[in-house]
């Protein structure tokens, strides 16, 4: 596997106005994104995904720290741009153009011109599902539509790295499921994408590798199968009272979840499923099923975080 | 010549671009229809000065000084203007809508992104200041009944004059990101420039003394005046054009120098930018 995208110990510092107002928005990210990979770069509010994916881009200049993009350090050179679709943090296009003319516009930037160009900008409109508004003011464009419209003009020059910055905040949920199985089928096309979301549902869906930041740091990175692992197990069991549910939580066992006499027990990776199951045969409580319970990215990202808070709150 | 072509096809669409947005803009339009009617109306104010005039002869060369006076003046300050107002808020509206992140993630360097917005703002000062030269040139042209052809020189100092305002705003502009500051500061360059001859007067004085501070202050005037632009230069051949007095005649010799000096500050602005926004956080 080769990387495309590669970081080391990146660091931003936004100066403030006065001493001790510094922000340090980065503290040394190391990253490595490897090609035909979605990444997810997932992190709080706040925790520097917008502030890397500018680093990426040149918009912004880092602290200290190095980047290397397509194993050019260079990254502001044509040859790396032209391979770089970006989709920025909401989205923000001439409003008085036309959807086609915004797309026009962009591919000249890319020294795009004639029959070819417009070629390509009927075929990207038609990826992103905005054909029928091509003639439409970018100023009538719902928040879906500028979406993909910012979409569109990322994908313009057939780039071979996305860099997409929360892509599906604010659309409608079919919307969203528009533009999953696009970065999907990008993805099988041999692109890499680099995604920034708080969506961890639909990204755990689509995503190869997943980072977590928070508060400049990176507190994980892998994939998506070294991290979400199966560790606990779930017990499904039918007609108990109450008191025979008590004695589970005794034990460390917690309820899930219940649907009418049908609670759903889950077992931590650290009590012996055996134990609850002699549990059960001693209570003489009717067993459901037995399954390997996988973490959610969900539940990843709020272990993540919240043991990286509660690490802050004891040094203070 | 290819290479040449695709590598300036970038910064063309962006200089179009700007054009487009720039002409849209409300008081750039505000400004350019008022200049219009004051050229426009300068016809009629001396129409009914001659009308009230009664006799024919006599007051035509007033009349035709008055147009001129009112052209003139409508030129230079809706022109001036019109070339702040546009030069200080290209780069900030872009930054502040945030068009520019998508702009500069295409395969274009900062500098070709600068060199794309100035060239925008100049098609639209120089399509500002044809209109109202336009209407100038007809408006004498039916006062006079013949061709004004020397207006044209005049027209084209009054854009080299425009030409180093707008490059040195343009600069300030590129640190900002709303224009209220920058336009300002074009006011600013704009006002120096004019009073700029009077460094030299302050420095001839100041010289004739020999105190020490006086030579200090002589010295920093005479330094300013030699770095500052001589705007009154500019307006004083224009005016000269204009008026065609046998008295004050048309220093046409001067006039290269002055084209030649603009593009110097001209060039100087722009890498002034430059300067200023290679490194600019956005
Ligand atoms: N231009 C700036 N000047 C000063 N501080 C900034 C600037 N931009 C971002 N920051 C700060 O840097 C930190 C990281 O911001 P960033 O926008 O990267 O977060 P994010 O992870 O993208 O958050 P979100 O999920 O809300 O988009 C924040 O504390 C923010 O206040
Ligand atoms: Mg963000």
């Amino acid at each position: 596997m080769s990387a495309v995208i590669e970081t080391e110990a990146l660091t931003k510092v936004y100066e403030g106005a006065l001493k001790g107002q510094d922000v340090h928005a980065l503290k040394g990210v190391s990253l490595t994104i490897n090609r035909g990979e979605i990444f997810a770069y997932l992190g709080p509010n706040g925790s520097g995904k917008t502030t890397t994916i500018k680093l990426l881009l040149g918009l912004i200049f880092p602290t200290s720290g190095t980047l290397r993009i397509l194993g050019k350090t260079d990254i502001n050179s044509a040859a790396v741009k032209r391979n770089i679709g970006y989709l920025p943090e909401g989205a923000y296009y001439p409003e008085f153009l036309e959807g086609e003319e915004v797309l026009r516009f962009y591919g000249q930037l890319y020294g795009m011109g004639g029959r070819e160009l417009e070629r390509r900008i009927s075929e990207v409109l038609d990826t992103v599902g905005l054909t029928h508004a091509r003639r439409r003011l970018v100023r009538g464009y719902s928040k879906g539509m500028r979406q993909r419209i910012g979409l569109a003009q990322a994908l313009l020059s057939d780039p071979q790295i996305l860099i997409l910055d929360e892509p599906t905040t604010g659309l409608d949920p079919i919307a969203r499921k528009e533009i999953r199985d696009i970065l999907v089928e990008l993805r099988d096309r041999g692109k890499t994408l680099f995604v920034s979301s708080h969506e961890l549902l639909e990204i755990e869906l689509i995503s190869n590798r997943v980072g977590i930041l928070f508060e400049g740091e990176l507190k994980t990175l892998g994939t998506i199968d070294e991290l979400l692992t199966d560790r606990d197990v779930t017990v499904e069991i039918e007609n108990t009272t109450t008191e025979k549910l008590a004695k589970f939580s005794e034990v460390g066992v917690a309820i899930e979840d219940s649907v009418d006499n049908r609670y759903l027990l889950r077992i931590p990776a650290d009590t012996s499923v055996f134990k609850v199951l002699d549990m059960c045969r001693d209570m003489e409580i009717k067993l459901v099923s037995v399954r390997p319970r996988r973490e959610t990215l969900e539940e990843l990202f709020v272990r993540v975080v919240g043991a990286a808070g509660k690490v802050k709150e004891n040094v203070q | 010549m290819t290479n040449l072509l695709t590598y300036l096809r970038g910064p063309w669409a962006i200089a179009v671009y700007t054009w487009r947005e720039g002409m849209r803009k409300k008081t750039l339009v505000g400004f350019l229809i008022l200049s219009l009617l004051v050229i426009f109306g300068s016809n009629f104010v001396t129409a009914f000065l001659y009308e009230s005039g009664g006799s024919e002869g006599p007051t035509s060369d007033v009349d035709t000084k008055l147009i001129k006076d009112i052209c003139i003046t409508a030129i230079a300050i809706f022109g001036i203007l019109i070339t702040i107002f546009i030069s200080a808020s290209v780069v900030p509206t872009e930054v502040e809508n945030k068009v520019i992140y998508t702009v500069l993630s295409k395969p274009v360097r900062r500098f070709q992104y600068l060199f794309g917005k100035f060239v925008g703002v100049q098609l639209i000062v120089l399509l500002n200041l044809c209109l109202m030269g336009i209407l100038f040139f007809f408006a004498l042209y039916f006062k006079e009944r013949v061709w004004p052809t020397l207006l044209l020189w005049s027209l084209l100092v009054t854009y080299f004059e425009f030409l180093i305002v707008s490059a040195f705003t343009f600069a300030v502009s590129c640190t900002a990101s709303s224009s209220v500051l920058p336009t300002i500061a074009g006011l600013f360059i704009y006002i120096t420039g004019y009073l700029c001859e009077y460094l030299k007067d302050t420095a001839e004085r100041a010289g004739q003394t020999t105190q020490v501070l006086d030579a200090l202050i002589g010295k920093i005037a005479y330094g300013l005046y030699f770095v500052l632009p001589n705007l009154k230069a500019f307006s004083r051949i224009e005016k000269q054009i204009v008026y065609a007095q046998p008295n004050d005649p048309v220093q046409a010799e001067l006039i290269p120098q002055l084209i030649l000096l603009s593009l110097v500050y001209c060039f100087a602005g722009y890498i002034l930018a430059y300067w200023i926004f290679r490194r600019r956080e956005l």
